[in-house]
């Protein structure tokens, strides 16, 4: 799978490099490769203009430069949202989760049983909003898995809507990120690839 | 052996070298393709500079920060240099002290004729770095800095002076000044985290103890962008001034919105968001406003990534039934694969555009359905897998010189931040501490 790295390559290395030293005392104009084999200069971009500032370069007298290191402000979290999320999570757990083949979406059998009995404890309840996470295992790639849990939570969505829940519905994705089992092999892939229905607080 | 002194001592004299320098240039300009291929050879100390890096005079404590160690790595990291083991070569210098004369003329008659040392020093509550680069086969002192500021930033005066000599050889900025962003978990949510390049230094940068992705920095390395997950609202687009610590919101539309990625000129953001019902790519300006759609497919289109003249951006698409890597121009038009199931694997995600332009990485899946880097050149014409092993290794982020990626990795167990070089050299492992550290962004310098 490697590509070939012939000796005409090393020598054209070497002319590369000298080339690039040779560019070291002149005026320098970086150039990126583009698909069209044509190379351009970027953007030109604001330079650095953190604390420390740009690059100034050696000098046979050196002065005082002042090094401060990078800025590193906080953003704190708003306290309210996260109590609301405690609360939330807390509210209660008797809509079990249903599960997912590797890689699907489609509701199984046993998932289908499961959210037919949730649609009869969520009809005692219509007035409440709820909110549908999808969520996979950790198999499939970080970016891709956030798309594969909302198809999860937006199957699961429609089955119980068909049902005729009047609750209002939410859904989301979590993609690999909140597991509820950490183990690296099928022992915890299956509860980990979920949907998960939790009910908001009835305010 | 060691390389070619006199490239060094061509460098070191600058332009007055006025003949052989124009003749090099045209060749340089003529086949400028070479200098990816010299910047992809990492192997091989033959075509670089021969550096040889003297201890500091130390005149203060330095808490466990050691400048030298810092500087030697940072020149060995930016694959131009050779550094010298002086204990092969048999010198020994007195600790403490300016290298004397023998112990620099050793050096020099060996090769390393480029020389650079250093002293740390008190002065009033501040440390002063000063360091020195030399030229043995002109027995002249080329240049210099001298840093002045707190006893704390020592390391980072180090990584200053690392980029200085860089800059000095190459024109190019370096990156010993780059930062890294991550996720790492913590208080049982998963906040975003700064570090050093070398992965020292790692600060915690938000403190939802929820869930917060995705880190993309802005082009000025003040400000960060990150899909941002909020008590029963959808995952949301937000900025992190770092320089003052606000934050907002700039995508806030229903459904996911995910995979933020900065475009170079930093006026724009693409993203994904699932707001018509399937993943769709958009871009919207810094301010949230001017949202323009990029595709429209049934299936999923997700994870842009610009090209560094921000006309093109790559992506992940399963239009053709698995996720593969596509290209399209920066305003949607000439989309196009990149890669194909029969000839590059049936699960292949995460593009990241190298700021080089010359490859694009991306999270690849082998034999035993394990995830890997791999990179492709935009012409997919070039491709290879970078990373081996039994491990599941992913969201790729590129320095700044196009010579190494970040990624996250399983490979000691949990998953952690590596980088590697692009020729799948060089592995080092820049986490250790905490449960879990991914999703790493690496800043321009």
């Amino acid at each position: 799978m490697m590509i070939g790295e012939g000796k005409s390559l090393y020598w054209i290395g070497i002319a590369g490099l000298v080339g690039l030293l040779a560019m070291g005392g002149c005026a320098k104009k970086s150039v990126v490769a583009t698909t069209s084999g044509v190379e351009v200069a970027p953007p030109k971009v604001k330079p650095d203009t953190g604390p420390d500032g740009p690059l100034g370069g050696l000098s046979k007298s050196p002065k005082d430069e002042a090094v401060k290191g990078p800025p590193m402000m906080v953003a704190k979290a708003d306290q309210a949202e996260i109590d609301a999320r405690k609360a939330r999570e807390a509210a209660q757990k008797q809509l079990a989760d249903i599960y997912f083949a590797f890689d699907k979406w489609a509701l199984t059998d046993d998932g289908k049983k499961n959210l037919t009995q949730s649609a009869e404890a969520l009809k005692q309840v219509p007035k409440v909003k709820l909110l549908i996470e999808g969520h996979c295992d950790e198999r499939g790639s970080r970016e891709y898995n956030l798309v594969l849990g909302e198809k999860r939570a937006k199957e699961t969505e429609r089955f119980l809507l068909g049902l005729g829940i009047q609750n209002q519905v939410m859904v989301t994705s979590f993609g690999k990120e909140r597991p509820v089992c950490n183990e690296h092999d099928e022992s915890c892939y299956w509860k980990n690839r979920r949907a998960h229905l939790v009910l908001e607080d009835a305010k | 052996m060691h390389g070619c002194p006199h490239s060094a001592r061509r460098v070191l004299s600058g332009g007055r070298l006025a003949a052989g320098v124009l003749v090099v240039s045209a060749l340089f300009v003529v086949s400028s393709g070479a200098v990816e291929v010299f910047l992809d050879a990492t192997r091989g100390s033959i075509q670089k500079i021969p550096i040889a890096v003297f201890p500091f005079q130390e005149g203060l404590p330095l808490n466990g920060q050691d400048p030298l160690e810092v500087l030697k790595a940072d020149l060995r990291r930016s694959l131009l240099f050779d550094v010298a083991d002086l204990d092969k070569l048999g010198i020994k210098v007195a600790g403490n002290a300016a290298p004397d004369d023998e112990s620099i003329r050793k050096a020099g008659e060996a090769g390393w004729a480029v020389q650079v040392w250093g002293a740390i020093l008190p002065r009033d509550e501040d440390a002063v770095m000063e360091g020195t680069l030399y030229d043995y086969s002109r027995k002249e002192q080329v240049g210099g800095k001298r840093y002045v500021g707190s006893p704390a930033v020592v390391r980072h005066m180090a990584h200053r002076f690392a980029d200085e000599l860089v800059f000095h050889f190459t024109g190019e900025q370096g990156i010993a000044r780059s930062r890294i962003a991550y996720v790492s978990e913590k208080n049982g949510g998963k906040d975003l985290f700064v570090m050093d390049y070398d992965g020292y230094n790692p600060r915690q940068v938000t403190f939802d103890a929820f869930l917060n992705l995705a880190p993309s920095w802005s082009p000025d390395k003040q400000r960060l962008v990150f899909v941002a997950y909020g008590a029963g609202k959808d995952p949301q687009i937000h900025e992190l001034d770092l320089t003052t610590g606000r934050r907002r919101a700039i995508v806030t539309l229903p459904g996911l919105n995910i995979t933020p990625d900065w475009a170079p000129n930093g006026e724009e953001l693409a993203f994904t968001t699932t707001k018509d019902g399937n993943a769709e790519i958009y871009k919207v300006n810094k301010t949230g406003k001017g949202l323009e759609r990029l595709t429209n497919h049934w299936g999923a289109d997700l994870a842009p990534t610009w090209s560094p003249t921000g006309r093109e951006i790559a992506f992940t698409s399963d239009r053709g039934g698995t996720p593969q890597i596509y290209l399209m121009s920066a305003d949607g038009t000439n989309l196009h694969p990149l890669t194909y199931r029969d000839r590059h694997g049936s699960y292949n995600t995460a593009a990241a555009w190298s700021p080089k332009g010359n490859w694009i990485a991306y999270v690849c899946r082998d034999d035993r359905r394990q995830l890997k880097l791999c990179v492709i050149s935009p012409d997919g014409q070039q491709w290879r897998q970078v990373t081996t092993g039994n491990s599941n290794d992913e969201s790729p982020s590129w320095s700044a010189d196009g010579r190494h990626v970040a990624f996250s990795s399983t490979r000691n167990g949990k998953r952690d931040i590596y980088m590697i070089n692009v020729d799948g050299t060089g592995l080092e492992r820049l986490t250790a501490n905490g449960t879990f550290n991914d999703d790493p962004a690496w800043s321009l310098p």
